[in-house]
Order: structure tokens, then C-alpha cells, then sequence
């Protein structure tokens, strides 16, 4: 037993990735359908959008690029098709340069769906410069912040940016993030000079950085990672990619939490060579 | 189906099993899509800096507008670009000293009152508010959440030394940290299989008879590839 356990520990690691590919492929080409149990926090994002009066603006910025497209692109299909099925004025935009085109394609996929029309049902925004004090100009002046739309359309001429002279028009905020400039950007300039709500949307890496600030309240709700995006289309009645990918993440989780636990046991019961004290093998250790 | 969809579906399966071969070791597949990733993400960036920078916020409002303040902001940028010049390098120093002015004015403040003031009132809440129970979940979080600062901010408290009662304390602080640790390493895996499961959703997508299979002949001619560039690589006897 403790040869067979020193063999495993010495086992190629490619035999992992193996394992690892396994199990996020199979539930992926066959769902068995895990219950998606919704957390407190992303229930407060639908029941503030829920909350809202048709017509109030909400603002949507995609913060992220192509390199968190798993994670964040199925959060931004559902609050957009939330926000558009609860007849909301959306604004989209982005202050991540690298995330433009996408952020165009969801914010303009979505409103085709449901038949909204670009420039008085949606507005997209496009990216300006400056992270942090993109923010801060749009508190001064929205339209002076963005002269033009994303299409090069006047946004003091839209339909959709009526009656909106700056952030503090605007009804809520989520921004969906990889990084910064993001939700921290968004509450450390935005919401509590401009006195908007703001809830975010982020990958599982930040969403532990932001619970603190869920705490106090600085963001009203946070969407974390593919399993918050899941749990969001659980809320609305829609089975996107989160939901589609929850059985793949469960499994892989299972298979990593299972080999956790094996080498640990098999590195207490494999044969160990006595390493002396302050030597640099014990160091390493 | 668009051909730019069918061609882009093509591109995007292929580009994607070049990244994965690096997990049997590096080598040529790999690096081609590595190197081609850094220069299109540069290529976008600088195109779309050029549209939404320098014609958008520039260009047409100086030109089109008379918008002629913004030339200063735009020297400034220039001079930025001085210290690739010796002799006149010093010049940087005034658009660095507007950026760092002009940054610290701004952002400082607001951290504080974020980032500081927010967050101690919210580790100083009231563990008994009227019509709540004594004995609930909220007092124990409340509790819960000012032991951890308490006992992590002794932890970093290195002017004394940690013996006795904040010896114990420091400890209780490194368990906190660790208990962080482990959540933030644990919402890591959770986000990198995210991705593998987004690539694994898109390979699959592609191995459809709509995008002609492209996955599976794709993932036959890089496995092939590999044979082969394993074969060329071994000396000959």
C-alpha cells in the first residue's frame, strides 16, 4: 500500500489534466442537473432591478475583456434580458478598451431579441478613456463625457439618455468586472458622490475582495463568478450558460477536492526518506 | 451561417487546442498562439485607442468643436514621450507631476472615505438593535467579523513583542488570514475552471456539423502535429 501510494504521488500530472478535462467535459456533453440554490447576494441585484419602474435607466458597464468572457458575458445576457423584459432604458458601456466590440455585441444581441431599438430603448456608450475619471466626468456631465455613442450618434440627440444630464439621473448601476477600473472604481468615485445605487458583477477571483463592501452596503448586491451568473438565470427562468455550465463546475470541484484529499493521504502513508534537520530538502519542505 | 462566423468559429477552435497543448509541454503550436495573441490584443488596442482616443476626445472636438483646451492635455500626453530623448527628458517630469497631483487630489479623499471610514463603521455595528434577538446570526457575524479585525491588526502589530495574551490573539489572526486565504484560493479554482468550462462550451459548439466538425479535425491534425514535432525533435542514432 504505501509503494502503490509513493507510485500515485509520483504520477505525471498530465494524468490530472486528464481527469480534469474529463470531468468538465462530460456533464457539459450530459447535464445530470444539480439543484442551483440562490444566494442572498444575487437576489438582491433581481429584486432591485425587479423594483424598478418601467422606463428607469439603468446603467450596465462591462468592465472586462475577451479573458473573462466565461464568467461575466453570461451575468451581462442576463441583466440585460432582465432589464429589457422589465421595459428599463439601458445605457451599455465599457471602460475596458479591450472589451468594446464585445460589450457591443451582448448589449446589442440582447435588445435585437427583444425587439428594443437603439437610441430610444438602449444606448451604447462605447469606451472613453480615463478608468476611474471616466466616472468621475460622467457625475459632471454624461453627455459631455460621451459626446458621441459607440455608432458616432450625438447622445444629447437620444431618446434613451432623455432627461439625463448626468450620474445622478441615473437609477442603478451594476458594473460587471474583471479587475479595474471596476465595481470598486464605480463605489470609490461614483456612488457615494453621485448618491445612485449599485450593485456588481464580478469573477470569482475579486468577488472575495467585495464582500467587505457587500457588508457595509456599498454595493447593494454581487453576482460572483459563473455560479452567481447561473444563480441569476435561475432567478429570471432562463437556462444560459451559467446553468448549463454549474454541473461541469461541480464535477471538476468534486474531482479536485477528492484529489486534494488523496495525496494528503497518500503522502502520510508513503515512504519517506528521513530528511535532516535545517538541511535545504527540510527548508523546501 | 456567415462565413466570417464559420471562418471565426475555425480560428477560435484551433487557436484554443494550440493553448491547451501546452499542458502536454511547450512547443511550437503553443507559441505561435501565444505570440499571436499578444500582437492582436496590441493591434486592437491601438486601433481602438486611436478611434476613441485621438479622433473621438481629440481630433474632432478641436478640429470640428474649437475645443482648443484640450491641446494641453494632449502636450502634456507629448511629453510623456520626452523621456525617450535625453537631453530633454526632464520635460516628463511635468506631465508625471500633473498625473501624480491631479491622481493623489483625487483619489485620496475618496479611498479614505471608502476605503477606510465605510469599512470601520461597518466592523463597529451595533450588536443589539431594537426588535432584533439577542442571540441571532447577525450578532454573531458582527462578533465574528470585529474579532477578525481586532486579532488580524495585533497579527501586523510588530512594535511589541507577541508573548503572552497577543501572542494568542496574533494567532487567532494568522487563522483568519488563513480561513481568507482559502476562500480566495477556493473562489480562484472556482474561476479558472470557469474558463476551462467556457473553452470546453465553445470546442463543443465547433465540433458541430455546422461548423463542419472543427474541433475533432482540428484536435486530429494538432495531436498530429505534436507526433511530429516530437519525432524531428529526437536525435538521430
Amino acid at each position: 500500500m504505501r509503494e502503490l501510494a509513493g507510485k500515485l504521488l509520483r504520477l505525471d500530472r498530465r494524468a490530472i489534466f486528464v481527469l480534469i478535462a474529463l470531468a468538465t467535459l462530460l456533464p457539459l456533453l450530459h447535464p445530470f442537473g444539480l439543484p442551483i440554490r440562490v444566494s442572498p447576494e444575487v437576489k438582491a441585484v433581481h429584486d432591485h432591478i425587479e423594483s424598478l419602474p418601467a422606463g428607469s435607466l439603468f446603467l450596465l458597464s462591462l468592465d472586462f475583456d475577451p479573458a473573462s468572457k466565461p464568467e461575466l458575458y453570461p451575468m451581462a445576457v442576463a441583466l440585460l434580458k432582465h432589464a429589457f423584459k422589465r421595459d428599463l432604458r439601458v445605457i451599455g458601456m465599457t471602460l475596458w478598451v479591450t472589451g468594446t466590440g464585445m460589450a457591443e455585441k451582448v448589449v446589442s444581441g440582447v435588445a435585437k431579441e427583444y425587439g428594443k431599438r437603439r437610441g430610444t430603448d438602449y444606448a451604447f456608450l462605447g469606451y472613453s478613456p480615463g478608468g476611474a475619471n471616466v466616472i468621475i466626468n460622467m457625475g459632471q456631465d454624461l453627455t459631455a463625457t460621451f459626446p458621441t455613442d459607440y455608432y458616432g450618434e450625438r447622445t444629447a440627440d437620444l431618446q434613451a439618455l432623455r432627461g439625463v444630464r448626468s450620474l445622478r439621473q441615473v437609477n442603478y448601476v451594476v458594473s460587471l468586472a474583471a479587475g479595474t477600473p471596476g465595481v470598486e472604481s464605480w463605489y470609490v468615485y461614483g456612488k457615494e458622490k453621485y448618491g445612485f445605487e449599485l450593485g456588481g458583477g464580478v469573477t470569482a477571483v475579486i468577488a472575495p475582495g467585495l464582500y467587505p463592501f457587500l457588508n457595509t452596503g456599498q454595493i447593494n448586491g454581487l453576482i460572483g463568478g459563473l455560479r452567481g451568473a447561473a444563480e441569476y438565470e435561475t432567478l429570471i427562468g432562463m437556462k444560459g450558460k451559467g446553468v448549463a455550465g454549474m454541473d461541469a463546475q461541480s464535477a471538476t470541484h468534486f474531482v479536485i477536492i477528492l484529489l486534494i484529499l488523496l495525496c494528503n493521504l497518500f503522502y502520510f502513508i508513503s515512504p519517506r526518506t528521513a530528511v535532516p534537520r535545517g538541511s535545504p530538502e527540510e527548508v523546501g519542505r | 451561417m456567415a462565413a466570417s462566423v464559420f471562418i471565426g468559429g475555425w480560428v477560435a477552435a484551433g487557436l484554443t487546442l494550440f493553448m491547451f497543448s501546452f499542458l502536454y509541454k511547450d512547443n511550437p503550436f503553443f507559441r505561435f498562439g501565444e505570440h499571436l495573441y499578444v500582437g492582436i490584443s496590441m493591434g486592437y488596442i491601438i486601433i481602438r485607442i486611436h478611434y476613441d482616443v485621438m479622433i473621438k476626445s481629440l481630433y474632432s472636438p478641436v478640429t470640428q468643436e474649437g475645443k482648443w483646451w484640450l491641446v494641453i492635455p494632449a502636450l502634456l500626453g507629448l511629453l510623456v514621450l520626452a523621456r525617450f530623448i535625453p537631453k530633454v527628458s526632464w520635460l516628463s517630469r511635468i506631465s508625471f507631476a500633473v498625473i501624480v497631483g491631479f491622481g493623489s487630489g483625487v483619489a485620496i479623499p475618496r479611498i479614505i472615505s471608502s476605503n477606510i471610514l465605510q469599512q470601520v463603521q461597518g466592523t463597529l455595528k451595533p450588536i443589539l438593535n431594537a426588535g432584533q434577538r439577542p442571540f441571532g446570526m447577525t450578532q454573531f457575524n458582527a462578533l465574528l467579523i470585529l474579532a477578525g479585525v481586532i486579532t488580524v491588526l495585533i497579527y501586523f502589530f510588530f512594535s511589541i513583542e507577541h508573548k503572552g495574551v497577543i501572542q494568542i490573539s496574533a494567532r487567532i489572526g494568522i487563522y483568519f488570514l488563513m480561513i481568507n486565504f482559502g476562500a480566495g484560493f477556493g473562489y480562484t479554482v472556482m474561476a479558472r475552471m470557469s474558463l476551462l468550462i467556457g473553452r470546453f462550451d465553445d470546442l463543443i459548439l465547433f465540433a458541430s456539423r455546422e461548423y463542419a466538425y472543427a474541433s475533432l479535425i482540428l484536435l486530429i491534425l494538432v495531436t498530429l502535429g505534436l507526433v511530429l514535432w516530437e519525432r524531428g525533435r529526437r536525435p538521430s542514432s
